[in-house]
């Protein structure tokens, strides 16, 4: 353990002095601060919606929460890519590996550090968007509301480390940092971007939407209020949402929304976009209702973590690398 | 009699269907510097992986410092060093800082680390490059750090693998004259894994020839040679002022003298069963040639590895 302690303190330092972090952290933090203030004129105008829609209200398109959505795996994804396959290549692990500690101190130190510094991010930029919004809305959280945001960063650090432990996967299965990074941005376009045209295919696909030939605008009126057309509407989301579940990005907005309050996991832009009024949930039954999305993702994490540490222990030190 | 340090017991290794070490039996002595010498590919840096714990064996087992290495392997990196062929050091910090690193994991209290890095700055000649990062350091300089980062633990045994390989002379004999001066004034023992062969006849006390994964020799290179020397004949280069063609005659009339090679530069080489260097040194006055030099020819380094190779084959 005294060695995981060192090294994870060692790539802590790492982290919080490197470009790429700092970097990730400043658009984190300029984009929050910008959605804070957004979030607060939406409670202005909804004075029903209460202090949490800080980080749901999108006036504009984008939310903290959507944010993490389109963000999230890129940060998580770049702070863990490189982290063993870069040592492997530069020749630093053998003698990593040659001094007096047990393999697993370099692997846990690692996920450690990734989880601090991903932790550092969120609690950071929650805090100052919480300050931003108290001063502009001259009120701060009622305990109830504390106690959802405590509950909501904690299920952000949750799903920006399940990214982390897949980018130490994607590092240790392969060699070069240039595959790795492909694979992470590859990753990052299809659960950002590709799930959702495949959802939205396989709807149309599945539940296709046939037009009355002639009609006049009446009746297309008089249709698209019908109850089977909107059974059909139905069918076609509830289809989309099964398959963009798939998306540990889809299911921490749908965590994020029950934790919020918000029914309907409909914050961001994932998922269409539609009048519904608030219908808040109180904390024990968002909690109750984001379980099973919070398991999913707590499960990938397991599942990234142990195969990358299993496949590190397992690691055959060659001769040239 | 000095106390083995190292005992390899037929140790192997295999990747996939490549044989890379086959049953390894090797000793290494306290307080030596035992030179491995092999081509490459040899499985030189394969047996270091597995002594250092790095890559399991296949098969067999050995001790570093009485611990198994399977079983205690971590008690193995704490009392061995390892100096890996193209070790590799954190870039973007500086030297002094991957020096710190290292010892942490040692878990070198603060205070005592502070002052054997320094100590190790100025033995390896990095002091004043010591808050450097070393992404501008050049290789011999690398090679220096790795050395200290070898030394902080204060280990017993050191393990260099190929440690001049892309060195200029300079760096090369500061790292040669490193080892030796640790060897001496420390007591450390070296295995010193290398292809030239110059450079194990200049530092090492003993040597262990390694073929396809096997020990094919390991002894000093003195006996090396003789034990060369008893099987073939014996040689010895005489340098004359003057050779007449009688006088080589004469010499090849000597009992025991099997044939005489001339050489350059009036040499003579004489091939004997047994030693008749009196006699023919006798001979050779006698026919009022004056002997400018005279020496046994001894087998070089090269000759010995070439000889120990083809038998083998």
């Amino acid at each position: 353990m005294a060695g995981a302690i060192t090294v994870c303190r060692k790539e802590l330092a790492d982290h919080l002095g490197s470009k790429r972090y700092i970097v990730l952290f400043a658009l984190i933090l300029v984009l929050s601060t910008l959605s804070a203030y957004q979030g607060a004129e939406y409670i202005k105008d909804n004075p029903q919606a209460g202090f949490i829609a800080v980080f749901s209200g999108a006036r504009f398109g984008f939310s903290f929460t959507s944010l993490m959505v389109f963000f999230g795996p890129i940060i998580g994804l770049s702070l863990g890519f490189d982290a063993i396959n870069k040592e492997r290549t530069s020749g630093s692990l053998s003698m990593l590996l040659s001094q007096p500690i047990y393999r697993d101190s370099v692997i846990n130190g690692k996920f450690l550090a990734g989880t601090a510094a991903l932790s550092l991010l969120t609690v950071t930029t929650i805090g100052i968007m919480s300050g931003v919004a108290m001063s502009i809305l001259g009120f701060g959280p009622t305990l109830d509301d504390a106690s959802r945001i405590i509950l909501f960063t904690l299920l952000t650090i949750l799903y920006l480390a399940f990214w982390l432990a897949l980018g130490l996967l994607y590092s240790t299965v392969t060699k070069k940092t240039s595959t790795s990074i492909l694979m992470s941005v590859a990753t990052w376009l299809f659960f950002s971007i590709v799930i959702t045209i495949i959802a939205a295919l396989v709807a149309n696909l599945l539940v296709p939407i046939t037009m009355p030939r002639d009609t006049s605008g009446g009746n297309i009126a008089k249709i698209l209020r019908s109850p089977e057309f909107r059974e059909l509407l139905r069918r076609r989301f509830s289809i989309q949402m099964n398959i963009q579940r798939v998306s540990p990005a889809y299911l921490y907005n749908e965590a994020g929304a029950s934790i919020l309050g918000i029914s309907g996991g409909r914050l961001g832009f994932i998922g269409p976009g539609g009048g519904r009024p608030f219908k808040s949930l109180e904390l024990i039954e968002g909690l109750t209702a984001s379980w099973p999305q919070i398991t999913a993702i707590a499960a990938g994490l397991v599942i990234c973590f142990v195969s990358s540490y299993v496949l590190f222990l397992r690691l055959e030190i060659r001769p040239g690398g | 009699m000095p106390e083995p340090i190292i005992e390899t017991y037929e140790l192997t290794k295999y990747y996939g269907n490549v044989k890379a070490v086959d049953h390894l039996n090797l000793t290494v002595y306290e307080g030596e510097i035992f030179g491995f010498l092999g081509p490459n590919g040899a499985g030189k840096t394969t047996t270091l992986l597995m002594l250092m714990g790095l890559t399991v064996p296949t098969s067999g087992t050995a001790t570093v410092g009485g611990y198994d290495i399977i079983k205690e392997s971590r008690e193995v990196r704490r009392i061995a060093g390892m100096l890996p062929e193209g070790a590799g050091y954190y870039e973007d910090l500086t030297a002094r800082q991957n020096l710190d690193y290292i010892g942490q994991l040692n878990d070198i209290p603060e205070s005592e680390r502070k002052k054997r890095i320094d100590e190790l700055l100025e033995a390896v000649g990095l002091t004043k490059w010591a808050n450097t990062k070393v992404e501008k350091f050049s290789r011999g300089m690398k090679q220096r750090l790795g050395i200290a980062e070898v030394l902080i633990k204060k280990p017993k045994i050191a393990f260099f693998d190929e440690p001049t390989i892309g060195l200029d002379p300079q760096g090369t004999k500061e790292v040669r004259d490193l080892m030796t001066q640790l060897n001496k004034e420390h007591g450390l023992t070296i295995f010193l894994s290398s292809h030239l062969l110059y450079e194990v006849q200049q530092t090492c006390h003993r040597v262990g020839i390694i073929r396809g994964g096997r020990l094919v020799a390991a002894d000093t290179i003195e006996n090396l040679s003789k034990n060369i020397a008893e099987k073939g004949r014996m040689v010895i280069e005489f340098k004359l002022t003057e050779i007449r063609s009688d006088l080589i005659r004469e010499l090849e009339a000597i009992n025991g003298v099997t044939h005489i090679k001339r050489g350059e530069d009036n040499r003579l080489y004489v091939y004997m069963e047994s030693d008749r260097s009196r006699e023919v040194s006798e001979t050779i006055t006698k026919h009022g040639s004056i002997i400018l030099l005279m020496k046994p020819k001894e087998h070089s380094l090269e000759e010995i590895f070439l000889k120990y190779y083809e038998r083998e084959a």
